[in-house]
């Protein structure tokens, strides 16, 4: 065996001097003749018979080279040539499978690249698959939760878990070292990294004794602060640090892929510290997020079942109100990380492998015409001698390098594409802006267009050319026609679905966009300025900051008003409380379930007028009542009517929370978006922000209405800030622009699926085109008799356009059908559209019908101008 | 003249190999020894013969040298190789228990044993 390949490598190194074989047939000539002689033939006819013995010499010289190891290599290069030259003959064929190829390869994975975190790939966890996220859901909390007075009770008693871990939340702390910085830090138990099965890459987990009160002060930085603030440096264990001015001891550094459960970002992790004995009694408790590890081959749903036992005791212990509205809830980290984006995900997913399919039937399509178009080529080669495995190789050659071609061009599109993707993406979509290309998912790619374009490219090589093909005017063969057609009306069928789910998409965005918000957002800068904690450590600290800032700001010309409040509409964190908090002066306190959620305010007179919010009943706060000792509040419409149905609420005694103080209810407002763009109004009071501390117990951000272009009141704004505290950071925007950035995903989701439909749509009208052109083309001959026997031109119009309108409707119908059956998948990302809208359907049947019969028409009406005498000699 | 090549795909090179058993020999001599002995049955045209010669020379079971033939004329000797010689036996063992198989099915066994 070894000898074997051994010399045939020597052989394919060796080239042979073609004269040696010349040389040994010579001798076998002469010894031929040599013999005749001897059997008595004359000089002259022993030479001559045996040279007919012989036979031709080419074909032997031929076969004696093709057993050459490393022949076909050569035949190889040759074919590429052959190819290479037919492609610069037919650059629009050439051009169109390779864009083709491009723009199915480039998407794919661009988009491949997106979801593969969100979707697929591991966790950067041990046993990933078995970690979940356990808790309490609520209205109050859109994550579940669990309450320091029953996390220990159900750590103690739970069963199908092997690991039972806490976090209390990711806050911002600040280095307040020579180098101070804004960091965020997470409270985790001491056991949260064992549970995720995560090590750190330097020094070493929290011990038990350090997650205790006036424990030991540890803390584990992540890899990109060790990288960024001590270069790395190992001796960073055991060094002490400040963080919010206290002396922390470094005990590890993560690892570099170590993230959050939540995907918050933490640069420091310290121990939660939480006093056990107190909590369990507390009620209710800190708030806690718990996180486990199943038991080896238990699901999620035997956990869920097997955790009902101390839910039910944990929900006796409940108030009354509450029981209704809680519910057990444990999930997979996975879900809990990318929530409502995993849809998204899969639709796109699903859109772009759509475009793949349009892409492929196209590439296939296009072979498909050029095996047509080249049949009698075929023909002649093989009479000439081409073995059929011949013409084989060399179409799978032709395909090859396309597919090649189109695979370099599509990984530069995904390139390209990914980088828009990331940069038009709006916050929120996890993993995104660590999203790149994958060399597995390009090879992918690449091995679906070579198949498809291998199949579609080899098949009709493999039939044998038909001798009839020779015949100029043959007619084509039927059932690659027949194909063509089954490829095109499949590439209408999912364009149009494509295009329904754009089409609602985008109904659904300008709906968003358009809908009234019940407050008025232009002209209205909002200032925001975090002010670093250890600095203003104080209530009357943080007053005095924002008042200051207030009376700057309105010395600044063009400005008509400043407003302060802690949070902005319409969407956004704002206060929250529970309906049945509520009490007012001379009432029961409502019973019965929580009554969903309230939103609420702290807001300074200006607030309404800012935002061009109008009182409908009764007055707006007054600059004078901001120095009154009595508190008052402003109510939406809508929580004046729950609170007071047709009763006059003004005048009336409120207090928002048990044991709280009590408001003086001083007008009415009319509704605002306050629950994000797409979300239903919740109800929503207005407390007036006095000029007391005790009433500043949260941070503000200043709302100024100025007919100044943004551009021109930033400077100002902030050489203002900066005269009262230089190193506040001052961030600036317009309302506007706040919420146009609430409008990103669905703009994102729409922008992106309206991509792919036109992409989608242009596939298949170039195919549509390709078909009819090819019909039409292939029957120029038949016109001319149709026409020389008295067919009006109208005739044949009809008769080319007639197959075109049939492909039209046969894929209009299927694809209505499909988009109907596919759509309810869109339901949740619509907003104030059904998923079977009837105008987005019809205007989407419209366009594609428009389109396609355009592409119909355009060679159709060329074959109705064909001179029938030039169609009669046509070929 | 005849494709009997293909007929003849693998007998043909056992069939070089066999003649080429007892010693070195050009192609001609390979022709006529097997037209010879096999009393003009077994008649290889050259563009049967050398592309097969080539063949087994690829395969390294034979080898070419030039040499000088009986009447001094320039001449390219094939002779079998050690691979060559293994290969040999080894066809031979497979031919011999593919004809007495193909004997059997026909039924002329007692005939070809007598």
């Amino acid at each position: 065996m070894m000898n074997e390949l051994l010399t045939r490598v020597r052989f394919f190194f060796s080239r042979r001097r073609p004269a040696e074989l010349d040389e040994e047939l010579q001798f076998h000539v002469e010894q031929a003749t040599q013999a005749n002689l001897a059997a008595g033939m004359t000089p002259h006819e022993a030479r001559r018979q045996a040279l007919v013995e012989f036979g031709g010499v080419e074909r032997t010289r031929d076969q004696c080279h093709e057993e050459r190891p490393g022949w076909w290599i050569g035949t190889v290069w040759q074919d590429a040539r052959y190819a290479l030259r037919g492609f610069r003959r037919n650059p629009v064929f050439t051009v169109a499978v390779i864009a083709t190829l491009a723009l199915g390869i480039g998407a794919t994975t661009a988009v491949f690249s997106v979801v593969d975190r969100i979707l697929f790939r591991a966790l950067p966890y041990a046993h990933d698959d078995r970690l979940v996220s356990v808790g309490l859901t609520a209205p109050i909390i859109p994550q579940e939760f669990m309450l320091g007075g029953s996390y220990y009770d159900w750590r103690d008693n739970q069963k199908p878990f092997e690991a039972f871990t806490s976090e209390t939340g990711v806050g911002e702390c600040d280095l307040t070292e020579r180098n101070p910085a804004r960091l965020s830090c997470a409270s985790v138990e001491a056991n949260f990294l064992p549970t995720f099965g995560v090590s750190p890459i330097l020094g070493r987990n929290f011990l038990p004794e350090e997650d205790r009160p006036n424990g030991p002060k540890v803390a584990l930085i992540s890899y990109a602060l060790w990288d960024a603030h001590y270069g790395r440096d190992p001796a960073i264990v055991n060094k002490l640090v400040d963080i919010d001015g206290k002396q922390v001891r470094v005990i590890g550094v993560l690892p570099r892929d170590f993230e959050m459960p939540t995907l918050q970002a933490a640069d420091v992790l310290v121990p939660q510290a939480l006093d056990e004995a107190e909590q369990r009694k507390a009620d209710p408790g800190r708030v806690m997020y718990a996180f486990a590890r199943l038991k080896p081959g238990l699901t999620i749903a035997q956990a869920q079942a097997a955790l009902e036992p101390v839910f039910n005791y944990s929900l006796s212990l409940a108030p009354p109100q509450f029981r209704k509205e809680v519910h057990l809830r444990v999930r997979s980290v996975r879900d809990r990380q990318v929530q409502d984006v995993r849809l998204v995900a899969w639709i796109l997913l699903g859109a772009v492998l759509a475009v793949l399919l349009i892409a492929c039937a196209n590439v296939a399509s296009l072979l498909l015409a050029r095996a047509a178009a080249r049949e009698r080529e075929l023909a002649v080669r093989s009479v000439l001698g081409a073995s059929r495995g011949r013409l084989v190789r060399q179409t799978l050659t032709e395909t090859l390098l396309l597919a090649l071609a189109g695979a370099a061009a599509g990984s530069i599109l995904a390139e390209i594409l990914l980088r828009i993707f990331i940069a038009i993406a709006p916050a929120g979509i996890p993993f995104l802006a660590k999203a790149h290309l994958d060399l597995r998912i390009i090879l992918f790619t690449v091995l679906l267009s070579l198949l498809c374009g291998t199949v579609f490219g080899v098949l009709p090589a493999l039939q044998k050319p038909r001798p009839a093909a020779l015949a100029a005017r043959s007619m084509h063969s039927g059932a690659h026609a027949w194909l063509r057609r089954c490829l095109v009306v499949s590439q209408i069928a999912i364009s149009m679905v494509l295009l329904t789910g754009a089409a609602l998409l985008l109904r659904s965005f300008s709906n968003l966009a358009q809908q009234d918000m019940g407050l008025q957002t232009r002209g209205v800068l909002a200032v925001h300025i975090p002010l670093p904690g250890y600095r203003y450590t104080t209530n009357q600290k943080r007053m005095d900051f924002f008042l200051a800032a207030e009376t700057a700001l309105r010395r600044l010309p063009g400005v008509q008003t400043v407003a302060m409040s802690d949070s902005l509409p319409p969407g956004g964190t704002h206060g929250e409380q529970i309906y049945t908090n509520i009490a007012i002066a001379g009432k029961p306190r409502s019973t019965g379930g929580t009554g969903g959620m309230v939103a609420w305010r702290w807001v300074t007179p200006a607030y309404f007028s800012s935002l061009g919010i109008p009182i409908v009943r009764g007055q707006e706060f007054t600059e004078a009542q901001r120095t009154s000792t009595e508190r008052f509040l402003i109510l939406s419409s809508l929580l004046a009517s729950r609170l007071f149905g047709n009763e006059n609420p003004i005048g009336q005694r409120v207090q928002p929370v048990p044991n709280g103080p009590w408001y003086t209810v001083l007008g009415v407002t009319a509704n605002a978006k306050n629950a994000g763009l797409t979300g239903g109004d919740e109800p929503e009071f207005y407390q007036l922000r006095r000029n007391f501390a005790e009433d500043w117990n949260s941070s503000a951000v200043l709302l100024l209405k100025t007919s100044l272009v943004p551009a021109a009141a930033a400077p100002w704004v902030r050489s203002q800030i900066a005269q009262i505290d230089p190193t506040v950071p001052v961030e600036i925007e317009t309302l506007s622009q706040g919420v146009s950035k609430l409008a990103d995903r669905p703009r994102f989701e729409a922008a992106l699926l309206g991509f792919f439909a036109s992409c989608g749509l242009l596939m298949a009208v170039i195919g549509l085109y390709g078909v009819i052109a090819f019909v039409a083309t292939q029957r120029t001959q038949e016109i001319g008799v149709r026409m020389a026997l008295g067919a009006t031109r109208l005739d044949i119009l009809r008769l080319i356009a007639g197959e075109g309108v049939r492909l039209i409707l046969l894929g209009g119908i299927l694809g209505l059908a499909a988009a109907l059956a596919l759509a309810h998948w869109l339901k949740s990302l619509l907003f104030n559209v059904g998923p079977h809208d009837p105008a987005s359907y019809a205007l989407v049947a419209l366009l594609l019908a428009l389109v396609a019969l355009a592409a119909t028409l355009i060679p159709a009406r060329a074959a109705m101008k064909v001179e029938p005498v030039v169609a009669l000699r046509y070929e | 003249m005849p494709p009997s090549t293909d007929l003849l795909q693998g007998t043909l090179d056992l069939l070089i190999l066999q003649t080429l058993a007892p010693g070195p020999m050009h192609g001609w001599g390979v022709a006529q020894r097997i037209q010879q002995i096999s009393k003009d049955v077994l008649q290889i045209g050259q563009g049967s013969l050398y592309p097969a010669l080539h063949r087994l020379e690829y395969k390294g079971w034979i080898r070419a040298d030039w040499g000088n033939s009986d009447n001094n004329r320039r001449a390219k000797f094939y002779s079998l190789t050690r691979t060559g010689k293994k290969r040999l036996e080894t066809e031979l063992k497979t031919w011999e228990r593919l004809s007495s198989a193909v004997a059997l099915v026909l039924g002329r066994v007692p005939e070809a044993s007598a």
